[in-house]
């Protein structure tokens, strides 16, 4: 009994090294193509359209909804030691500091990580990843890179967008609905953000947008079994970049704030 | 020299033998068709000559290149010089049948877009599908599907074509379409080529020398007139294509009516 539990242990956590083992290789030769020519110039603009511009709507919403139910919270909240005045300060310094690039992170993992699951899933189980390696092309090197790339270059603008909508938010909350001072909201917004932490969540929004590539087109790489297999990749996807993007998050904070 | 020499070649997944110490060598311009029962090892064993799978035992010589020892820049310019045409074309779904042809010519070659554009005419003329460059995979028949897979493996004038069961699924007359091209690109190109075929017309007719595989062994290497009157109760049975034999791991069970030439099963 107990030497079959310790059998089923082993063997999940020789699984979680291999699965690590073969994310990290595969992650590093995913980094290294990036040199390597011919550049897909063509799939990369496709995928800047695709990861980018196909996903502003779903940001604009999302952070317009989460910033405008945290006014609320925030000025119910300090509403009870009569200092609502400081409701729109930390609204500024959540948005910018956690609440746009973690939203943004989680629902890109939820659009963009899955629809890269997704495709390269079905790719790979109707055989068009072997026949690129047939075609002497490499498959990290054509699929992984443009998608890389486009992830990188469109979360942390993604980032500010959701920063930019945040702001919008509360702006509608606590000045159009709750009318306070406009003029005052737009200069407390920003009174405890300084420039350091637009950098930091820019850069929490690049490292998010290379989880989510990475994850999205690994799982999407190593499907294996038909359809369930394809219908597997996605939700595998968005739970893996999830955590990901979580735990990242926890320590670029405690790094990049020390 | 020849051209593909498959040495004492061994695959299983897990505890699964698929292909058991596999003998067989391809001289330049020769034709070899690999015959053999679903899961007898046929498509890995094509895997193992593109270097998709490693095997455990033996290896893979093409050129003279052991494939297994190359890296992956030398196996890339190895494959360059092999078509491969699979089972269900493995067209790109996001691509036009031109982008499709085009894809490795595009990749691996200086050609203008009017020398790959006349390129890709040439293939597809090959395949006998005239102005079909901007159709997409989804408009396209089984038997296109398969025939764009065809151009496009041969859009960089490889030496080597593999055909992984080009005819599987398709109706007879489709099927003696694609026997027809196998035919007439063997011909036109001079390529050296393995086919993996279950269809024994189309065997006799492309095949210089006939193969069978059967659970992961090559039971029997040879010209198509030999192979026919080949004693071995296997190859007898599958030339026969009767269910009663060896053949089988799990025998059917016995007819619980004998038919009579009037049962309107046999008569079917």
């Amino acid at each position: 009994m107990l030497l079959a539990l310790l059998d089923q242990l082993g063997g999940k956590v020789l699984e979680i090294i291999t699965e690590t083992g073969d994310f990290v290789t595969v992650s590093g030769r995913g980094f290294l193509a990036i040199f390597k020519r011919p550049f897909d110039g063509r799939s990369f603009l496709y995928q800047l359209s695709a990861v980018g511009v196909n996903s502003i709507p779903v940001v604009v919403l999302t952070s317009l909804a989460v910033s405008m139910v945290f006014a609320v919270q925030l000025s119910y909240g300090f509403k009870q030691f009569q200092a609502e005045g400081l409701a729109a300060q930390v609204e500024g310094l959540a948005m910018v500091r956690e609440l746009a690039p973690v939203i943004t992170g989680l629902m890109m993992a939820g659009r963009v990580g899955a629809a890269m699951a997704a495709e390269l899933g079905t790719m790979q189980v109707t055989e068009q990843i072997d026949a690129l390696e047939c075609l002497a092309t490499d498959p990290v090197h054509y699929l992984f890179v443009p998608r890389l790339l486009a992830s990188a270059v469109m979360m942390p603008l993604l980032t500010g967008l959701a920063i930019f909508f945040g702001y919008l938010g509360g702006y509608t909350l606590l000045v159009a609905v709750q009318g306070q001072s406009a003029y005052v909201y737009g200069q407390d917004f920003y009174k405890l953000v300084s420039g350091r932490d637009l950098t930091i969540a820019l850069t929490k929004g690049l490292v998010f947008g290379l989880i989510i590539a990475l994850v999205g087109c690994w799982r999407g790489y190593r499907t294996r079994g038909g359809a369930e297999g394809v219908g597997n990749a996605p939700t595998s996807s968005v739970v893996t970049s999830s955590l990901w993007i979580l735990i990242a998050d926890f320590f670029l904070t405690k790094l990049l704030l020390v | 020299m020849p051209v593909i020499d498959v040495v004492n070649l061994s695959k299983s997944f897990g505890k699964k033998v698929v292909l058991d110490g596999v003998n067989l060598s391809v001289q330049e311009g020769e034709s070899l068709v690999v015959l053999g029962g679903s899961g007898s090892g046929k498509t890995v064993l094509l895997r193992c000559i593109l270097g998709l799978f490693r095997p455990e035992t033996g290896h893979v010589t093409i050129e003279g290149k052991i494939i297994q020892d190359l890296d992956r820049v030398q196996l890339a310019e190895a494959r360059k010089n092999i078509g491969m045409c699979f089972q269900m074309a493995a067209l790109f779904d996001s691509m036009s049948v031109e982008e499709n042809v085009g894809f490795a010519l595009m990749r691996h070659t200086d050609m203008t877009k009017e020398e790959r554009a006349a390129r890709v005419e040439e293939c597809l003329n090959m395949v006998g599908l005239k102005d079909t460059q901007k159709l997409r995979p989804s408009e396209l028949s089984g038997g296109m599907k398969r025939r764009v897979g065809f151009a496009r493996a041969i859009a960089l004038k490889p030496k080597i074509l593999l055909f992984d069961e080009p005819t599987t699924g398709l109706d007879p007359v489709m099927t003696d379409v694609i026997g027809r091209i196998i035919l007439d690109l063997k011909h036109k190109l001079g390529v050296t080529s393995i086919t993996i075929t279950h269809d024994l017309k189309s065997a006799f007719e492309i095949g210089d020398r006939i193969a069978m595989l059967f659970r992961g062994r090559c039971l029997a290497v040879e010209e198509p007139e030999a192979f026919k009157v080949n004693p071995h109760p296997v190859i007898q049975q599958f030339l026969r294509g009767d269910a009663e034999g060896p053949f089988l791991e799990d025998p059917p069970p016995p007819p619980s009516v004998k038919r009579s030439p009037s049962h309107p099963i046999a008569t079917a």
